[in-house]
């Protein structure tokens, strides 16, 4: 498509501002997107990107922030999501916003369904309009099947259907990738570049740099509620990015790992699990099957494996969730236990930080020295008197000693980035001193400082004895703090590899099934 | 980047929380409250102050106290996200066990030993009914609604058929001095008095870590200084504190204090606000489901004695709709049914705004039908307000 002579912007923003309670999360953002562009929008957790897209789509509207929006040069005053979207403004939310229970069309056409002149839904044009919207996307499903039927990557261009059906001018893409696999990604890939060059206008947000490059011909990097730089990417590299965002040079992703002496005499085991099975009595099927495994003190464990490979389902079962009904045997520093529930585990010292934090890992709602407390309130007796003396300091320890960045103690969680609520979720843990921390997906949506800085956290709670144990779906990540991994396939263990053998290439064989 | 979180931080700590005006300042609660003081009002005008003397408070909440024992207990069972829609079946069961000790079992001849055996009976009845609710809901996962459905309906039953469907009378005068004696003077100057250095207490430290603007907090202190000192001053002039009213403040104290400083009153808050992720957080949601519905239970069982001897009878049908009055109060005192947030103090205001309209309208004479539905409009408007206000401050 034909770009214009004059060089208008699809949207542009004048000094955008946002308050939270005491905290600036905007300080006066230019921001722009050209047609047929896809801009990459960059920044760590709490950089203000959310906050600048939930502006320019809506979420906050017009009154709820200072600052300017222009749509095509002519101001644009949204008073809401629905207003956003009849001026071409469509988000993509990293959750997605679907009814699993309808069918592909009707999601796709929900907000403005065709009708007849009665009133009743016209579902022959509905299924027309949504086949003719699913071909130009290139989608492998038909209209009629039933949302929960679909993978997330198809799930996910349902989303983008719906935006077409909006006829949407600009389309941002919020983490789009966090639970695909890499051929959806690439399929995702390739239909957005096509979007792209029919003249749509994408803002994909990010933390994964090598998706950045691959996806986009500029970037705008938000750091501290401030637009830092926008530039082709053509002319950066992915040092260059990671710089721009944390405003200091990062040499390495990952801290120094700690090295276990092999000339140690004896290995300790500071964590073992034989022959266990783990029953999941809602979908009626066994999700781990007769795993063994030790863990040493003073290394960090790492379970690898794709999605459904039962990562998730081991760590959970073994701290006793109710899902599960589980068999085999615990021992923790030699001794047999036994964990028929999460408090059983709880006070043996183990903690568990979930894969997803907003469903089951934190209270949203609640304040943050709430959720810090969560696990270690009233381990001893439940009626035992609080001492919030105690408490208050106990949690300004944690928030210091991670670095947590609140406005203060008594703020909803959900008030803070998703990197902070992490540390929030880990904080509640380390509330207890624990001996073994499982830790599922530990940097899942955040961002490269962040990570970092749980990825020294972690060296320095192995240094201080504790047993750390993760799964991740992110390979360099496993490869770059893990001492040891294990390799998860089908529910069984395929692989355990250390040292010079554990390499990308070994992992994938063992995931898939080649080796 | 390190050195900025850190002055964030120490900053967050000692001036942040304090910029945010509005904090602390429960406004839901407060709203309330002012409405409960603005009917007042009107009915002391309409009524050339009859409805504000002494004798008619003391007696109007000695009627309120039964609603108000009842939103102590609804009011921990919907912050867990659940519900119980048996109480009333529950407080006719338990008052008709009473009343059977008490006039069948001849126990009304043993005095006060007697009182003493039935109003336990009754109590351990409704802790009974509760305790099966509880561990049905808690252990085997079936919704509450439900469940306390089926036990609606069950005790009512059950009453019917302990009672042979009749009124059983009369009680001994020790058995009916749980709902009709009063406190000495003295003695309730005392309480008064020990009410007041709490409250004092509470205002030292409020007014110390100071969360909301001056303004606020001197309105919300004047505020507290009236509705508490009218009750004193009512009491202490006319006959002196109905025992179901210190039944309910001692209740209503213990629980909030429980509440806010027991780690199963944070429990409560956390099963309502997300029960898996409290499960993962090591804590027991069946032990904490368990006994919330086995106190809301015992509540129920001392209300049904309570009424039973304020009535001198002991009715299988005297519990009828009393759970939608509790749920009502719970939910205009600004408790949330979807669970994880309210307040005790909220619902023991919404009983009395409940009890006190019913009273006017009494005293107004407007029809019973009438006022049904004027009732019910009223808690359709205070859920509406509540959502508004939410959405505003979110």
């Amino acid at each position: 498509m034909e770009i214009g002579t004059s060089k208008m912007p699809l949207l542009r923003t004048e000094k955008i501002k946002k308050n939270f309670g005491g905290v600036q999360a905007l300080k006066g953002v230019d921001f722009y997107i050209n047609q047929g562009e896809a801009l990459a929008l960059v920044g760590e957790n709490g950089a203000g990107k959310s906050t600048l897209m939930k502006i320019i789509s809506g979420v906050y509207p017009q009154g709820q922030y200072e600052g300017r929006i222009y749509l095509e040069d002519k101001l644009a005053e949204f008073s809401g999501t629905k207003d956003a979207e009849k001026s071409g403004v469509a988000i993509i939310h990293q959750e997605l916003n679907l009814f699993p229970e309808l069918t592909v069309a009707e999601n796709i056409y929900l907000s403005h369904l065709p009708k007849n002149k009665w009133g009743k839904i016209n579902y022959a044009k509905l299924f027309e309009d949504a086949g003719k919207i699913l071909l130009e996307l290139g989608a492998g499903f038909s209209p009629k099947d039933r949302v929960e039927d679909l993978n997330t990557g198809n799930q996910q261009m349902v989303e983008i259907a719906k935006a077409l059906s909006l006829k949407a001018k600009i389309l941002i893409l919020d983490e789009p990738t966090s639970s695909l696999t890499n051929q959806e990604i690439e399929k995702l890939f390739h239909v957005l570049h096509g979007l792209r060059d029919k003249g749509m206008g994408l803002v994909y947000i990010s933390h994964k740099l090598e998706e950045v490059f691959a996806l986009c011909e500029r970037v705008t990097i938000l750091r501290d509620g401030e637009s830092v730089t926008s530039a082709n990417l053509k002319d950066m590299t992915e040092h260059d990015v990671i710089s721009h965002m944390v405003g200091r040079e990062l040499c390495e992703l990952y801290p120094a790992k700690q090295v276990i002496e092999s000339n140690l005499p004896i290995k300790d085991v500071a964590f073992e699990v034989r022959n266990w099975s783990a029953f999941k009595s809602t979908e009626g099927k066994y999700r781990v099957k007769d795993v063994s495994f030790q863990a040493y003190r003073g290394e960090i464990l790492g379970f690898a494996g794709l999605m459904g490979a039962g990562r998730t389902d081991l760590l959970l079962s073994l701290f006793g969730h109710s899902k599960y009904e589980s068999k085999g045997e615990i021992y923790i520093d030699g001794k047999h236990v036994h964990i028929t529930h999460p408090k059983d585990a709880k006070n043996l010292g183990m903690g568990l930080v979930t894969e997803d934090r907003k469903k089951n890992g934190l209270h949203l709602e609640f304040s943050i020295s709430e959720n810090i407390m969560m696990a270690g309130l009233g381990m001893d007796s439940a009626f035992e008197a609080i001492n919030y003396q105690n408490v208050g300091h106990l949690v300004e320890t944690l928030v210091n000693k991670l670095h947590i960045k609140i406005p203060g103690p008594m703020f909803p969680v959900k008030s803070l980035s998703g990197g902070n609520q992490q540390k929030v979720a880990i904080a509640k843990w380390l509330a207890i001193n624990p001996k073994v921390l499982f830790l599922d997906e530990p940097t899942r949506g955040i961002d490269v400082g962040a990570k970092y800085e749980i990825y020294t956290l972690l060296n320095k709670l192995v240094d201080e004895g504790v047993c750390v144990i993760i799964a991740s779906s992110e390979l360099p990540e496993i490869l770059g703090i893990c001492n040891r991994v294990i390799v998860m396939r089908e529910g069984q263990l395929v692989a355990t590899l250390n040292g010079a053998s554990m390499t990308q290439e070994k992992i994938m064989q063992a995931e898939v099934g080649v080796i | 980047m390190n050195t900025k979180t850190k002055s964030l931080k120490t900053k967050s700590f000692i001036m942040q929380e304090r910029s945010f005006p509005l904090r602390g300042f429960d406004f839901k609660t407060y709203s309330t409250l002012l409405a409960l003081v603005g009917l007042f009002i009107i009915l002391a005008i309409i009524t050339k102050g009859d409805f504000v003397s002494a004798r008619n408070f003391t007696n109007l909440t000695r009627q309120i106290a039964v609603n108000g024992i009842l939103a102590v207990g609804m009011t921990m069972v919907i912050l867990t996200a659940g519900i119980d829609l048996s109480v009333g079946s529950v407080v006719a069961l338990s008052g008709i066990v009473a009343g059977l000790l008490q006039v069948k079992l001849g126990l009304s001849m043993w005095g006060i030993s007697g009182a003493i055996i039935s109003t336990i009976a009754g109590a351990a009845t409704g802790m009974l009914c509760g305790a099966i609710n509880g561990g049905l809901i808690a252990v085997f996962r079936i919704p509450p609604f439900v469940i306390t459905l089926g036990m609606m309906v069950i005790a009512a039953g059950a009453a019917l058929i302990f009672s042979g469907s009749q009124a059983i009378s009369p009680m001994s005068a020790e058995f009916t001095t749980i709902a009709k004696g009063m406190l000495s003077k003295g003695m309730t100057i005392t309480l008064g008095g020990g009410l007041a250095f709490l409250w004092l207490a509470g205002v030292v430290s409020r007014t110390r870590n100071r969360t909301q603007k001056w303004p606020a907090l001197v309105t919300t202190l004047a505020l507290e200084i009236v509705v508490l000192a009218f009750p004193l001053y009512a009491f202490t002039t006319d006959r002196g504190l109905p025992y179901p009213v210190a039944i309910l403040i001692i209740l209503a104290v213990v629980c909030i204090w429980g509440l806010k400083n027991l780690p199963f009153g944070r429990f409560i808050y956390a099963v309502g606000g997300n029960e898996e992720a409290s499960e993962l957080s090591g804590i027991s949601v069946v032990k904490v489901k368990w006994p919330v519905y086995a106190i809301m239970g015992l509540l129920a069982g001392l209300s049904g004695v309570i009424l039973t001897a304020r009535l001198n009878s002991a009715s299988p049908t005297i519990g009828t709709m009393m759970e939608l009055d509790a749920i009502a109060a719970v939910v205009i005192g600004g408790t949330s049914l979807m669970g994880g947030m309210g307040t005790i103090g909220g619902s023991v205001i919404g009983a009395f705004l409940i009890g006190t309209l019913n009273n006017g309208m009494d005293l107004m004479d407007i029809n019973s039908n009438y006022q049904m539905v004027i009732k019910g409009i009223i808690i359709i408007f205070a859920v509406w307000s509540d959502a508004k206000t939410k959405k505003k401050s979110a």
